[in-house]
C-alpha cells in the first residue's frame, strides 16, 4: 500500500456537526466509522452534505459492519457502523425517508439474518418474487392489473411489471425485479481474483467488461497494484466497444417498438459489427476472457491500422443512420415527451447512467472518479435536460460519437512505452476495497474483501437495480402503449440487477 | 421515409447462407474446448476448472463437460498439451451425453429424430414459430437469439418466426439455469404448448448449470437439443433450431 495516502478533497464537504472516525482504506475512498445506533443519522446528514446513495451491505473484513456506499462530489464515501458483541445489527428503516435506499434495505432484511430491523419477519416479498400474486394499490371501477413478465413477448430477460391501468392512463405500475437471481455473489468466493474474473463477467453478460473491469479495480485498489498502461487502453477500447454495442442495442429496439424495420435493420446491422470487432479483437462476442486483475491478458488481435479503419466505416454509416432516425417523425414523436423524469426525482432515487444524463444530472464514473486510460483522455459528458425518452436516446448518440472518438484517441497511444500488459499480484495478499466503472447502464460499484490471495466476500451494486426503482415513477403522463418505449429507453439488464 | 427505403436498398447482400454454405468463425474465437487423446493426465488438472467441468478417470484420461464449461480457458493455460480452443460455431447436440467430449467418451448416436415436427415443417414450408422463456441467464444468451433475426443471420429466411404466445410456438427456447421462481412458470409455458413440440436449451447455464450447482434445464423438463456456449454465438443457435425441427439431417447435410 502507498505511504502517501491521497485522501479526497471530499473529507472537507464532510458535516461537521457528526464526529466520525476515519480508518485507513486504499485512495480515493473516505471510509467513515460510526455507532450502529447513528448509523441514520449519519445517513442523514450525508444526504443534506449532497450524497448519491450507491449501495447498502455487509461488510466483513475487518470486521462485521453495516456499511452504506455513497458519492459525495463525486468522491467515495463508505460509511460504516461495526456489529456489537452479539453479532446482530440493529438497523431501523431508511426507506420511507429516502427512496434510494428502499430496495437495497429490503434486499439485505430479507437476505441476511445478522441484520434486525423492524420489518425482519415479513413475508419476504422483493427477492423471492410469487408471479401469481397480485396486489391491487389503485381501486376505482374499471381500473384492472395487467401482470407483464416473467415470460415476456419476444425475447427479453425475467421480469415482471404489475401495470395499475384503467385501459389507457397507468395510475400505478411497479416492478418486480428478483425472478432470475442466480446468488452469483458467493460464486466468488473462495477463488483466487484471475479466476472469478469469469464469474464477474457473467454477472451481465452484456456489460462483461465493465463488470470484469470493475472487480479487477477492486482488486488492484485492495492490494495496491497498478495496471500498466497498454493494459488500460485496451481495457478503455473494450468498454467502450461494449457501450456502442448497448445503446446501438436500444436504439434497434426502439426503432422496432415504432414498426421502422429499415431503421431497426440498420442498427441491428451495426450492433453486429461491433459485435464482430469484438469477436476478432478478443475471441469473444462479448470480449470476455481478456481483462484480468492486473491488467490484460493479451493484445487485441487486430492491427491499430484496421481498428482504425473499422471505426471510420462503422462512424460513417452511424451518421447517416443517426440523421435518418432524428429525422423521421413517425420515430421521435413517440418518444418526445414520452416517460419524463424530473431532475428532482431522479436525484431523489439517486439515479446513474444514461438516465440522469437524460435529466440534466451529470454523473458519470469515467468523469467523477477516472480509472484505467480515462485518466489521460479528456471525457465530454453527454447531457440532456428535458428528461424525456428521447432526452436519453439523444444521451445515447451522442454517447456513441463519444465512443468513437475516445477508442480512436485510445488507438493513436497503442504501443507507447514499454509493452508490459500485467502487473503480477502479491500471492497471499489480503485487503478490501471498492472498484467502480461506468456500464453501459450507468454507475457500477464492486465491493471486494480478499484473504491470503482469495476472495472471502463480493457485494455488486449494479446501475440496474438502481436505476429500476424509477420505472415506478415513469409515466406520469404516459399511457399504456408506450410501455415498450419507456422502457427501451431505459436500457437496463435484469441479470445485473438480480445477481 | 423514401430515404430509409434507399438506404435499405443501397447495401449489398450480407446475410449468410448458412446451412446452405457454411460459415467459417473468426480465427481465435472461442467456440469449444476440444481434449487431445492423451492418457496418464495427473487427476489434479480438474482442479483448474473453476466449474468443475473436467473429469479424469483412473487410466489419466481426461473428458470435459460441454454442458459446465463456460469457456473461460483457464485449462487452455494450465494444459495446452491436453486442452486447446476451436473456432467453431456448429456445437448443439441432441443430448447430454454428447455434450461430454474426451476420448473415452462417446460419441453422440443421433437418437430418432422428431419426424413429426419435421413433417409438420415440410407441410408448413418450413413455418416454425419459435417462442424464448428466460430463466435465469446472464443475459447475453438473449441479444444472441435476438441477433438471429437481425439482417446477418435472417433466420425467417429458413422459416422461423418468433411468437408471442407459447399456444402457437413450435419450439420452445430456455436460457438459464432456472432460478426457483421460474420454474413454475417455465413449466407452465411448456404445458400449454400444442404438441408436437421441441425445447432447445441455450448456453452452458441452461445446459448443465454452468456456474451453476442446480444443473440445468434438463433438471425441469426433457430437453431436445443442447446448446452449450456461454453464451453460445449465432450461428450456433440456428444449427440448434435446425437439429430440433430435423431440418437438418446427422451428418450436417441439409434435408430436401
Amino acid at each position: 500500500m502507498s505511504t502517501a495516502r491521497r485522501v479526497p478533497d471530499t473529507a472537507q464537504y464532510l458535516p461537521e456537526r457528526l464526529t466520525f472516525r476515519l480508518e485507513p482504506g486504499p485512495d480515493d475512498e473516505v471510509r467513515l466509522v460510526v455507532a450502529a445506533a447513528d448509523f441514520g443519522d449519519a445517513v442523514r446528514e450525508l444526504r443534506q452534505a449532497g450524497a448519491r446513495f450507491i449501495t447498502l451491505f455487509l461488510a466483513e473484513i475487518p470486521k462485521l459492519a453495516l456499511t452504506a456506499a455513497f458519492a459525495l462530489y463525486g468522491e467515495l464515501v463508505l460509511l460504516q457502523a461495526p456489529a456489537g458483541e452479539s453479532g446482530v445489527i440493529a438497523y431501523s428503516e431508511m426507506g420511507e425517508w429516502w427512496p434510494a435506499t428502499a430496495w437495497a434495505e429490503r434486499e439485505l432484511l430479507e437476505r441476511d439474518p445478522r441484520i434486525s430491523g423492524a420489518h425482519r419477519n415479513d413475508q419476504p416479498q422483493l427477492t423471492h418474487p410469487d408471479a401469481d400474486r397480485i396486489e391491487h394499490a389503485v381501486t376505482g371501477l374499471d381500473v384492472f392489473a395487467i401482470p407483464y413478465g416473467p415470460v415476456r413477448s419476444g425475447v427479453f430477460e425475467a421480469i415482471q411489471f404489475l401495470i395499475e391501468t384503467g385501459g389507457e392512463d397507468v395510475p400505478r405500475l411497479h416492478t418486480r425485479p428478483f425472478f432470475k437471481h442466480r446468488g452469483i455473489e458467493s460464486r466468488f468466493v473462495g477463488l483466487t481474483p484471475d479466476v472469478a474474473v469469469h464469474v464477474a463477467e457473467r454477472v451481465a453478460g452484456i456489460a462483461a467488461n465493465a463488470y470484469g473491469c470493475a472487480f479487477s479495480h477492486a482488486v488492484e485498489r485492495a492490494l495496491g497494484v497498478e495496471p500498466p498502461r497498454q493494459a488500460q487502453r485496451w481495457r478503455a477500447i473494450y468498454c467502450e466497444l461494449e457501450r456502442m454495442a448497448c445503446h446501438l442495442d436500444v436504439i434497434a429496439k426502439e426503432a422496432e417498438t415504432t414498426a421502422l424495420y429499415v431503421g431497426q435493420a440498420r442498427f441491428q446491422i451495426l450492433k453486429e459489427r461491433v459485435q464482430r470487432l469484438r469477436a476478432r479483437l478478443t475471441g469473444s462476442r462479448f470480449g470476455r476472457g481478456v481483462v484480468v486483475p492486473g491488467g490484460v491478458r493479451f493484445e487485441g488481435r487486430v492491427s491499430a491500422e484496421e481498428l482504425r479503419g473499422e471505426i471510420d466505416a462503422i462512424e460513417r454509416d452511424l451518421r447517416r443512420d443517426q440523421r435518418l432516425f432524428l429525422g423521421t417523425t413517425s420515430m421521435t414523436d413517440r418518444l418526445i415527451g414520452g416517460g419524463r423524469l424530473e431532475r428532482a426525482l431522479i436525484e431523489e432515487h439517486c439515479a446513474v447512467g444514461p438516465l440522469a444524463r437524460g435529466s440534466g444530472i451529470s454523473t458519470d464514473a469515467r468523469h467523477e472518479r477516472p480509472y484505467d486510460d480515462y485518466r489521460r483522455l479528456g471525457l465530454r459528458v453527454a447531457t440532456r435536460r428535458e428528461g424525456d425518452a428521447m432526452a436519453r436516446i439523444n444521451v445515447r448518440f451522442a454517447e456513441l460519437s463519444e465512443s468513437l472518438r475516445l477508442i480512436r484517441q485510445v488507438v493513436g497511444h497503442l504501443g507507447r512505452g514499454d509493452g508490459n500488459l500485467s502487473t503480477p499480484l502479491p500471492r497471499w495478499g489480503s485487503g478490501t476495497a471498492c472498484g467502480w466503472a461506468e456500464a453501459p447502464q450507468g454507475e457500477l460499484l464492486f465491493w471486494v474483501e480478499i484473504r491470503d490471495g482469495l476472495i472471502h466476500r463480493v457485494h455488486i451494486a449494479s446501475p440496474s437495480l438502481r436505476n429500476w426503482a424509477l420505472f415506478d415513477h415513469a409515466f406520469p403522463k404516459d399511457v399504456l402503449t408506450d410501455f415498450a418505449f419507456i422502457e427501451h429507453s431505459f436500457g437496463l439488464t435484469p441479470a445485473g440487477a438480480d445477481r | 421515409m423514401l430515404e430509409w427505403i434507399y438506404r435499405g436498398l443501397s447495401k449489398r447482400r450480407i446475410t449468410t447462407r448458412y446451412p446452405r454454405g457454411s460459415e467459417p468463425a473468426p480465427a481465435g474465437f472461442r467456440g469449444r474446448i476440444n481434449v487431445a487423446e492423451t492418457e496418464d493426465v495427473a487427476p489434479v488438472i480438474a482442479e483448474v476448472c473453476p466449474t468443475g467441468a473436467i473429469t479424469v478417470d483412473a487410466e489419466g484420461r481426461v473428458a470435459l463437460d460441454r454442458g459446465r464449461c463456460i469457456l473461460c480457458g483457464e485449462c487452455v493455460r494450465a494444459a495446452p498439451e491436453v486442452f486447446a480452443f476451436a473456432s467453431d460455431y456448429e456445437t448443439a447436440e441432441r443430448s447430454a451425453a454428447g455434450l461430454v467430449v474426451g476420448p473415452e467418451a462417446e460419441r453422440t448416436s443421433p437418437e430418432a429424430l422428431r419426424k413429426a415436427l419435421g413433417e409438420q415443417a415440410a407441410m408448413l414450408r418450413r413455418s416454425i414459430h419459435v417462442r424464448h422463456i428466460d430463466c435465469g441467464s446472464d443475459g447475453s444468451e438473449e441479444w444472441e437469439i435476438q441477433a438471429l433475426w437481425n439482417p446477418y443471420y435472417d433466420i425467417q429466411r429458413l422459416g422461423f418466426f418468433l411468437t408471442n404466445s407459447p399456444r402457437h410456438a413450435d419450439v420452445l427456447l430456455v436460457t438459464g439455469p432456472v432460478t426457483a421462481p421460474m420454474r413454475a412458470p417455465l413449466q407452465r409455458t411448456w404445458e400449454v404448448m400444442p404438441e408436437p413440440k421441441a425445447l432447445v436449451a441455450v448456453g452452458t447455464d441452461a445446459c448443465g448449470g454452468g456456474l451453476h450447482s442446480w444443473g440445468g434445464v434438463d433438471q425441469v423438463l426433457p430437453v431436445d437439443v443442447y446448446v452449450p456456449g456461454s453464451p453460445p454465438a449465432p450461428i450456433a443457435i440456428m444449427d440448434g433450431l435446425l437439429l430440433a425441427v430435423g431440418l437438418l439431417k446427422p451428418d450436417g447435410e441439409l434435408a430436401a
